[in-house]
């Protein structure tokens, strides 16, 4: 039992917890359109004298213009993981969605049923057993979690965690409302739309796969950013006090990914990728920095952006910068990637991978 | 080896509370739950929360976080010497509870945690938000743990109604803009308790083939939704007594913590500790259905 401030599982476990997982496919979906933050800035209502693209490194995102929703982004994105897999959608055994928006229809944002069986009838995984996590921007890796101890367990050979995040019109919201820097309301202007689906499956006896996923709940901080439906508008709006979400990161990440180096017996120069949650390329650079401060080394590769091109997408981040790595070739076999979480609650959490032959393969050559 | 519920809690409207709300009374719920496990707050390791209708509908955080800070479940930064709470929402229409049991029960089976806590509770969102809400306010927690012996909570079963039966899903609820504000709309269809009640029954008989069991073995069912017209069906199409459910009087508007009200029931009325065979039994909106048992 382990006595870490990180609910962990490490793997393979000893006992009932023999197997591991592994990442068998990603894939995403993406709207085709592009507002750039000048194009997003140009529409406030205000005169707000903020040039958002400096303070936060983003460019431009892809949102939706109706074309797409929270349940098309993540059908779409678990029909092209699908696609990419060995795997029929008959094989899943089971499908969790962990999207914050929930939107069908528009901006309808759908309770119940879960989105989750939507995603599984569209793509025909009707033995699946569903259900819905939320858990904010750190969804998509809780609901990796939930399917690894499955797997780890034997329990299940395969599962699949998706997202679909209509999540751009916040910012729409928000433009109406910000006047200065200091608006509670900044934050929601970083956010972009996507979707991302990963399965899951056991690894092969001696294989590598996901060694390390530990998470943890810092509730002291749980009212930092909290989000509602609108009163007066569609959708809904998002309230962030985003520096003071920063400032608890940096003092409390380290301390955690500690703990998951330590119990893989690993050092921070072992890790070869880091991907963090995607809130703003300045803000994950400097965090970067810090970091290496604190533990006196690097990962091998520069800290993985993706921000700057597709701003925060909230819980899909790490799956769409994961199949941006795997699309470039830039993952090799035998990398080792740590997922790192940061989110609204405060979550904090930390996925170690490696990265394996058949992965690399469903991208490219599989050297 | 295995995960045993310890006694489920209840927390009902508190007639002094202007705003009681779904958070309150998942704090209050969680609070007694904690208490009658015997245990402090700090001894959680793990909280899901599987209620649905929040204060202001709130989408982000989790509606678990907010509980674990209220309730002071390790709240604070990571230190040394101690541990941390890891905490989430599960959302799975009215079977969101015995989704959570069901992660509850994976982490204590890998013995990653050593006690978990599944909370639910739903109120009117207020603010206008949902005119005609129509489920009860109404929060329940339970506490698991594990324990080394044989019989506990084991042997989950989930089915979906089928794409072609499964037009609108039996039940839904939405938030969206009328023109003027957003509103939540709940509706159910007028079949909803028939089909969920006939989909209960294959779930609870493939559980019960699963164990060599067969209906008349049963000695209790905790089932969800409360309503008399579920147990009539579930009865009659398992072939289980009617007398061997578990019923709480004035509770057919309770959503989701509904599962938990009828194990808090089955405790008060003494027939949780007489039954060596109890079969849980949750229906939702999907329509889904997942069943356990409970070897006592």
């Amino acid at each position: 039992m382990s006595r870490t401030w990180l609910m962990m599982e490490k793997s393979p476990g000893a006992g009932s917890a023999p197997h591991v997982a592994r990442i068998e496919s990603v894939g995403r979906r993406l709207p085709p359109t592009r507002l750039t933050t000048e194009e997003l800035m140009a529409s406030t209502r205000h005169h707000t004298n903020v040039d958002l693209e400096r303070l936060t490194g983003i460019h431009e995102r892809r949102v939706s213009t109706g074309d797409e929703d929270s349940l098309s982004l993540a059908a779409g994105a678990a029909a092209e993981c699908l696609a990419r897999s060995h795997h029929g959608p008959e094989d899943l055994q089971v499908l969790v969605n962990s999207s914050i928006t929930k939107y069908r229809g528009g901006l309808s944002q759908w309770l119940e049923p879960a989105t989750s069986l939507a995603i599984a009838r569209s793509i025909g995984a009707t033995e699946a057993q569903t259900f819905d996590v939320s858990n904010a921007c750190a969804g998509m890796l809780t609901g990796v979690f939930l399917v690894a101890n499955r797997i780890r367990r034997g329990d299940i050979s395969c599962g699949m965690v998706t997202s679909g995040e209509y999540i751009s019109q916040l910012g729409q919201n928000a433009a109406k409302h910000i006047r200065n820097v200091l608006s509670p309301e900044l934050a929601s202007l970083t956010l972009g739309d996507a979707g991302a689906a990963v399965i899951l499956e056991r690894a092969t006896a001696g294989e590598p796969g996901i060694e390390i996923a530990g998470f943890t709940t810092v509730s002291d901080h749980s009212r930092l950013c909290l989000a509602y439906p609108a009163h007066n508008d569609e959708g809904a709006r998002m309230f962030t006090k985003s520096r003071a979400i920063h400032r608890i990161a940096i003092a409390d990440t380290p301390v955690l990914l500690q703990e998951a180096l330590d119990a893989a017996d690993l050092s921070i120069t072992d890790i070869d990728f880091v991907i963090p949650h995607q809130t703003s390329a300045r803000a994950i650079r400097k965090g970067m920095t810090e970091l290496g401060e604190v533990f006196g080394g690097l990962p091998r590769h520069p800290v993985v952006v993706t921000v700057d091109h597709y701003g925060n997408t909230a819980s899909t981040t790490h799956f769409v910068a994961l199949v941006e790595e795997l699309e470039a070739g830039a993952l090799e076999v035998g990398d080792r990637v740590a997922l790192l979480a940061l989110a609204s609650g405060l979550e904090i959490g930390v996925v170690l991978f490696t990265v394996d032959k058949g992965l690399v393969g469903l991208y490219g050559d599989g050297a | 080896m295995a995960t045993v519920l310890d006694p489920a809690a209840v927390a009902r409207d508190r007639w002094w509370a202007r705003r009681p709300g779904a958070r309150k009374a998942a704090d209050q719920a969680c609070r007694d739950a904690i208490e009658r496990a015997g245990l402090q707050a700090a001894d959680i390791d793990l909280l899901l929360n599987a209620g649905l209708y929040h204060d202001r509908v709130l989408s982000e955080p989790a509606l678990a976080a907010l509980i674990q800070e209220d309730v002071g479940i390790n709240p604070e930064d990571p230190h040394p010497g101690a541990h941390g709470t890891f905490s989430f929402d599960v959302a799975n229409g009215s079977c969101g509870v015995l989704s959570a049991l069901q992660i509850a029960d994976g982490f204590l089976r890998a013995r990653t945690i050593d006690h978990a806590l599944v909370v639910a509770s739903d109120a009117d969102p207020g603010r206008g938000l949902a005119p005609g809400f129509p489920f009860a306010s109404r929060g329940a927690a339970v506490v698991c743990h594990w324990e080394d012996r044989d019989r506990g909570l084991l042997g989950f079963h989930w089915a979906n109604e089928p794409p072609d039966t499964a037009q609108g899903g039996g039940l839904r609820a939405s938030v969206a803009f009328d023109g003027r504000r957003n509103v939540l709309v709940v509706e159910q269809d007028r079949d909803f308790t028939a089909r969920a009640a006939a989909l209960a029954v294959e779930v609870a008989q493939a559980v019960l083939d699963e164990h060599g069991l067969r209906p008349a073995d049963v000695d209790l069912v905790v089932a969800n939704p409360l309503t008399a017209a579920f147990r009539s069906g579930v009865a009659t199409g398992l072939g289980v007594a009617q007398d061997r459910f578990t019923v709480v009087g004035g509770n057919d508007q309770v959503h989701t913590a509904a599962l938990l009200v009828a194990l808090a029931g089955a405790q008060d009325q003494s027939r949780l500790a007489e039954a060596r065979t109890v079969l849980l039994l949750s229906a939702g909106a999907g329509i889904t259905c997942g069943a356990a048992l409970v070897l006592r």
